[in-house]
């Protein structure tokens, strides 16, 4: 199934290249949880990321579905 | 006594008499220095129900006890007054050069009365100290203004000033600081302007003496090792600043769009931080002793925005363009640096803007009125808007307004989104709930500054909290809201004490900046002790914002009303009623939001 992942600021960095505005699409099998789409990508893993589910605080064992879009970004924000 | 200088500087602007003055070092301790120490000062000194406007109007420049020391991003001053735009209490914060030089003259604190019947600014250099005529730079914008002051006093000083939009009294008028730093809400800029002050011009050498240097310097080092050199974390503001934040707020559905009519802009690739990064970004411009660096100077080199100066910062892009639907990223900078120029605060601007863009397509005001079409996306009559504002020009005049009185003056005021009268930032209550019962119970005011839950609700610091939630929030604005006062009192910028010191366990927070103000003054405060200031603090603004006459703790119709249309937040309102009772009995207020006499016994405060 298809999902899209995006990273937002410098977290683009560990985006391959095709991605585009921050996203990029791919093709998991069913069962993939959030965790699972997420490490794919260099960034870290711990409370210095955060990482939601269409735009959702979730549990990171959350498993996905077609069209899903996880989001994650540096904690470090704030404006 | 160390890190405080103990001396205030006293300016009757009707008679032109300075004066020096010593602060008792007991008012000292228990109210921390800058925005402690203004309210206090404010609170004993004026009648809470003076018209803002009017002579009888109190305007403090504070620093802190961090302010011109060792600490990273000690280098913050405090604006406190009145607020025209409010009526309620105002409290703005800036960075930049500036607040250091100030505390430099060897004054911790400015307190300006009355009215000097002709334009003056203030020069300060240690004991020097002259009030000049500003006839010569009236009718000046705060960029022009600065070049010339420098050039006749001296290039070591550094100056604060207001622009066109403070000498109208524009109800939004900044005060601006080293050109691009903004002391910006509440209409600060307008009590300025209704004094007939144009500037503030300070320099001198007196740092205050430290009560232990070297560990100061020893904690300044580490601090800015593991503030600023993480690569990952220090590049990411030095790049992007908060321009990045529309990602993550449109991400979770509260990017503020169209004046609140939406919770996602559809552009925002358009006028996000990689879009400015890729096309107008020169370099990082930090504030002094800063190594964070989020600052950064931009640049359109050519075409009809033209133009350079700093920012935008997240504010500014959620107002001035997700606000009003603007998603022209060149207009956006420019809108940015004329608000700069004429020194206004780009939040009430770009949402007052919003809500006559709406009032537009609704039929409310018309076209002839307006002078011109006012669509959501009118990047164009948007920049004009911006003009007429400081001008106070035509239509400009309503605007000059804010956006309250603006929907009150042509029958609807449900578009406007404000507490207090004045706009929200760029979080949608409705999709942080945390936010909107800061929003409602501020008591300057709709205001991130007042204590941004916003940080654990949308940014995950210190810990990711669920922003559609209500359970917690009440406990959780309190924390904020105090480690604010303590953070404002003390002279450091909020960026780097939140990540020098934001933890799980809460009262690191204090710990850290107990330690810091400790390093400085030699007061030995405990952590318990700082922070029962900081909330001495925030009582007693309460207490300037009751008598002021401003006393409901609510938020505008569409917030309780109007279901969020789109993103993750769709279908919420804000659920104040779950959150208020709770958050008045933590505060220790009764159930109107007034301090119960054991409250302000127990801190001290008059009764």
């Amino acid at each position: 199934m298809m999902i899209r992942v995006k990273l937002i600021a410098n977290y683009r960095e560990a985006l391959p290249p095709e991605a585009k505005n921050g996203v990029v699409e791919l093709d998991v099998p069913d069962g993939t949880t959030v965790y699972d789409a997420i490490s794919r990508f260099d960034i870290p893993l711990n409370d210095e990321s955060v990482i939601v589910l269409n735009g959702i605080t979730v549990d990171m064992n959350t498993t996905l579905i077609e069209g899903d879009m996880v989001t994650a970004f540096s904690a470090i924000a704030g404006g | 006594m160390y890190g405080w200088h103990l001396k205030i500087l006293r300016v009757n602007l009707t008679t032109k008499k300075v004066t020096q003055e010593d602060v008792d070092p007991k008012i000292a301790r228990d109210y921390l220095g800058g925005r402690g120490w203004a309210i206090h000062y404010l609170y004993k000194e004026m009648d809470p129900m003076a018209d803002p406007l009017s002579p009888e109007n109190i305007l403090i420049f504070a620093t802190g006890p961090l302010t011109a020391t060792p600490a990273p991003t000690g280098n913050r001053y405090m604006v406190v007054t009145k607020s025209p735009l409010t009526g309620a209490l105002a409290h703005s914060n800036s960075g930049g050069e500036f607040p250091t030089w100030m505390k430099r003259t060897g004054f911790d604190m400015f307190i300006f009365e009355g009215k000097s019947p002709e334009p003056v600014y203030l020069f300060v250099n240690e004991d020097q100290v002259e009030v000049r005529s500003a006839a010569h730079v009236w009718g000046k914008d705060t960029h022009e203004t600065t070049d010339i002051l420098k050039a006749e006093t001296s290039q070591d000083a550094r100056v604060a000033c207001i622009g066109q939009a403070g000498e109208n009294l524009a109800l939004m008028a900044a005060i601006m600081n080293d050109k691009h730093r903004a002391a910006a809400r509440s209409g600060v800029g307008a009590v300025m302007g209704s004094k007939n002050l144009k500037a503030v011009v300070a320099m001198g050498k007196k740092n205050p003496k430290l009560y232990d240097s070297a560990k100061m310097v020893s904690l300044s080092v580490n601090t800015s090792k593991n503030v600023g050199v993480d690569v990952k974390k220090g590049s990411n503001m030095r790049i992007y600043g908060t321009s990045y934040v529309p990602q993550v707020t449109n991400t979770l559905g509260i990017l503020p769009t169209r004046n609140f009519l939406q919770g996602t802009f559809e552009h925002v690739n358009n006028i996000d931080g990689d879009a400015l990064k890729n096309q107008y970004l020169i370099r990082h411009t930090p504030c002094y002793r800063c190594p964070l660096s989020c600052g950064r100077l931009t640049e359109v080199p050519d075409g009809k925005y033209k133009g350079k100066g700093e920012g935008p910062e997240y504010e500014t892009i959620s107002s001035l363009g997700t606000g009003c639907g603007v998603s022209d990223l060149a207009a956006l900078l420019k809108a940015n640096y004329l608000c700069n120029e004429y020194g206004m605060d780009t939040i009430t601007t770009g949402m007052t803007i919003a809500a006559a863009m709406e009032m537009y397509e609704k039929g409310y005001i018309s076209e002839e009125i307006i002078g011109m079409p006012l669509k959501f996306g009118d990047h164009d009559a948007m920049i004009e808007m911006i003009r007429k504002m400081a001008y106070r020009e035509g239509f400009g005049n309503d605007l000059a307004q804010g956006s309250y009185r603006l929907a009150e003056k042509y029958g609807h005021p449900e578009i406007a989104v404000t507490t207090r009268k004045q706009e929200f930032p760029g979080y949608d209550p409705r999709g942080s709930q945390g936010m909107g019962l800061l929003y409602a119970t501020s008591n300057k005011g709709a205001s991130h500054m007042e204590g941004d839950v916003a940080y654990e609700e949308v940014f995950g610091v210190p810990v990711k909290e669920n922003p559609l939630t209500t359970e917690g929030k009440p406990e959780l604005v309190k924390h904020f809201e105090d480690s604010f006062a303590l953070m404002d009192s003390s002279g450091l910028c909020v960026f780097v004490a939140i990540r020098y010191a934001f933890s799980k366990d809460r009262m690191i927070l204090p710990e850290r900046l107990a330690e810091m103000m400790n390093f400085s003054t030699g007061a030995n405060y405990t952590p318990e002790e700082a922070l029962k200031a900081a909330e001495r603090v925030y009582n007693l603004e309460r207490m300037f914002l009751l008598k002021a006459g401003s006393t409901e703790d609510t938020l505008p119709y569409r917030m309780l009303h109007e279901p969020l249309p789109d993103g993750p937040a769709k279908g919420k309102v804000v659920e104040l009623d779950k959150m208020l009772p709770e958050f008045y009995k933590l505060r220790g207020w009764d159930e109107k939001g007034v301090p119960t006499k054991e409250k302000l016994m127990e801190l001290g405060l008059p009764l």
